[in-house]
């Protein structure tokens, strides 16, 4: 089974996207910022991150910089899921470690074949 | 009997919040636990319901409500060894990285707060003494405060119950311990190693005595305080700090809920909080 | 060697204070180079009235974390207006951590806020729009409610009106029910709003048993 962390400040959005992806039959962990998300990181192996930009302490770009630069952690892919969708946004966003941008709200199809794309699940 | 109940909607909401604000998750598995506190803080506020009580506890200015709950919510015993995984991280990973990157002889300098009746400090001087492999080539000045002077004086006294020494092998009992009425002593030794003072972590003045410190102990204080606070005592902390110290907080604590000032570390014992190394 | 112990009531050096702690001796010590230099000229000059705008300055300059943190911090225990125009002023920045950290603070501020927060949540950036529902979500004031209501009637952006409907699953009442199957009824190909507002009724309708 593939684990995923799903950062983000909004428990509603986080719910929302447990929701999705655990029906997908993937398990699921929270984190409501960058640093919560970084302890969780350090502690588990996760197969894919759901990035929100906007969080209190440390933001998006903030949590996929820092691990991004941590030695003793697995790499795993990143989509950046946020409500900026400007190309400068996206850019921040590749610059920082992200695999994928996504704009919010996002839509369950979507979302699920740009994780099962990044979790090489699927065929291109 | 309370006439007041939780629903599983009020569990959810309050569970949210309570998660947002402390970073302590309350499982389904812990509704019993939750409920019964939420009714006791219901009922000792006078409100009529969850959903008035939980409107006092998101709008009250003082905080103290939210304050109570937190008390409420935790578990609050202070004892020897307690949140022992710590110290193992001290001896076996923090003091390494500390004393390579050191450039000179100066003491290494550790801070409990808050010092409470001294288990914590002086667990941290017992297990250096027993586990450190470096106190004998480094000195060691330990430091602990707390704002309340009848504990700071309790804790200079080094006298404690049989409850508080509960987890400590028995041959460091025998060490560092002589058996008194109604407890145990600790031993002269011991209470020359740890310096106590009064110091209240919000004042400024107070805290410009620490300097170059390496480690602070700061367990279940931070999480008592509303989040201006929270912030003003990392910054307190911070400007305390020698480039690369560490911060412990309690195990249900997290630097998520309190700054970005520090960078997150994991060692096999434990996840602590470094002051970054280089300039931020 | 071993435990040692030194004096506890240590002498701060006054070879070490240069500059007069004075306001124009402060104010030449924010722009040092030293960043932890920096922040201690911050932190005393929170302590000085009218210090609001020569910090307001730095900020816009200050690229180290820690001294804007600092900067921050002070403005809010400052307060008065032109702290909290510098504090608003940071929500348009290009710069993530800084709109983040500002809205943090600006949670926290209700007394202050309360004026100012009617205007931002009809701005004419949507994000600077979002971050003030993000500033009602601790924001102790009886009007709440009824700004995140009008907010989900009336703001045009999908964004907004999202961050407005999570809070109200949070702290809507029964007032703000038509309010949000009007929203579900707006955006009905967004299977998020739809997930949001159902979870907000529910919420309310369990609330009010």
């Amino acid at each position: 089974m593939k684990h995923i962390l799903v950062i983000d400040d909004a428990s509603t959005v986080r719910l929302y996207h447990r929701n999705i992806l655990e029906k997908a039959g993937y398990s699921i962990d929270e984190a409501i910022n960058g640093i919560e998300a970084l302890e969780k990181a350090l502690v588990k192996s996760y197969d894919l991150y759901i990035v929100d930009v906007n969080m209190p302490k440390l933001d998006g770009y903030g949590f996929l910089k820092e691990f991004r630069r941590l030695e003793d952690v697995v790499q795993a892919p990143a989509i950046m899921v946020t409500t900026e969708a400007g190309a400068n946004d996206r850019t921040l966003g590749y610059a920082a470690g992200a695999n994928l941008y996504m704009t919010k709200p996002t839509k369950p199809n979507e979302l699920l074949s740009y994780v099962r794309l990044l979790l090489g699940e699927v065929a291109e | 009997m309370s006439s007041i109940i939780i629903s599983e909607s009020d569990f959810l909401k309050f569970k949210e919040y309570f998660y947002r604000k402390t970073g302590m998750l309350f499982e389904d598995s812990k509704r019993y636990f939750v409920d019964k506190r939420l009714i006791e803080r219901i009922e000792a506020t006078e409100s009529d319901n969850f959903r008035s009580y939980f409107n006092t506890l998101r709008f009250e200015a003082s905080g103290d409500e939210l304050q109570q709950l937190v008390n409420a919510m935790t578990v609050n015993e202070t004892y020897f060894f307690r949140e022992e995984y710590q110290f193992k991280c001290l001896v076996n990973s923090m003091l390494d990285e500390i004393t390579r990157h050191k450039k000179d002889n100066s003491p290494i300098r550790i801070w409990s707060v808050p010092s409470a009746s001294g288990e914590e400090p002086y667990s941290i001087a017992i297990y250096l003494l027993e586990h450190w492999a470096g106190i004998d080539k480094w000195d060691i000045e330990i430091v602990s405060s707390d704002i309340d002077t009848k504990i700071v004086a309790q804790a200079k006294r080094g006298h404690y119950s049989t409850r508080s020494v509960q987890n400590l092998p028995k041959p460091i009992l025998a060490k560092y311990f002589i058996p008194q009425a109604g407890g145990y002593q600790i031993c002269e030794d011991l209470r020359q190693a740890v310096e106590f003072s009064r110091v209240n972590i919000m004042e400024p003045l107070d805290v410009r005595n620490f300097r170059d410190i390496d480690v602070i102990f700061c367990r279940n204080l931070l999480i008592y305080f509303d989040n201006a606070s929270r912030r003003q005592a990392a910054e307190m902390f911070f400007d305390s700090m020698k480039a690369g110290g560490f911060v412990c907080l309690g195990h249900s604590e997290s630097m998520s809920r309190i700054s970005s000032l520090f960078r997150v570390r994991k060692f096999p014992d434990a996840i602590v909080y470094q002051k970054p190394l280089e300039a931020l | 060697m071993a435990f040692i112990k030194k004096q506890t009531s240590q002498v701060i050096n006054e070879d070490e204070r240069k500059i007069p702690r004075d306001f124009d001796g402060l104010c030449l010590e924010l722009n040092h180079e030293d960043s932890k230099v920096r922040r201690w000229a911050v932190r005393d000059l929170a302590q000085l009235p009218n210090a609001s705008s020569i910090l307001v300055t730095r900020l816009e300059h200050e690229e180290n974390a820690s001294v804007r943190t600092a900067i921050l911090n002070a403005l809010a225990k400052l307060g008065d207006t032109i702290a909290m125009n510098g504090l608003v002023k940071c929500l348009r920045s290009e710069d993530a951590a800084l709109r983040n950290e500002a809205i943090e603070i600006l949670k926290e501020l209700p007394y202050e806020v309360a004026p100012i927060i009617e205007g931002l949540l009809i701005d004419a950036d949507s994000d600077v729009r979002i971050f003030a529902v993000n500033i009602l979500e601790s924001l102790r004031h009886q009007h709440v409610e009824q700004w995140l209501i009008q907010v989900i009637e009336k703001d045009p952006h999908v964004n907004v009106c999202s961050t407005a409907l999570d809070l109200l699953s949070e702290v809507g009442t029964e007032l703000a029910v038509p309010a949000i199957k009007q929203l579900k009824a707006r955006f009905p190909d967004e299977p998020y709003i739809c997930f949001s507002a159902e979870l907000a009724l529910q919420r309310i309708e369990d609330g009010s048993r």
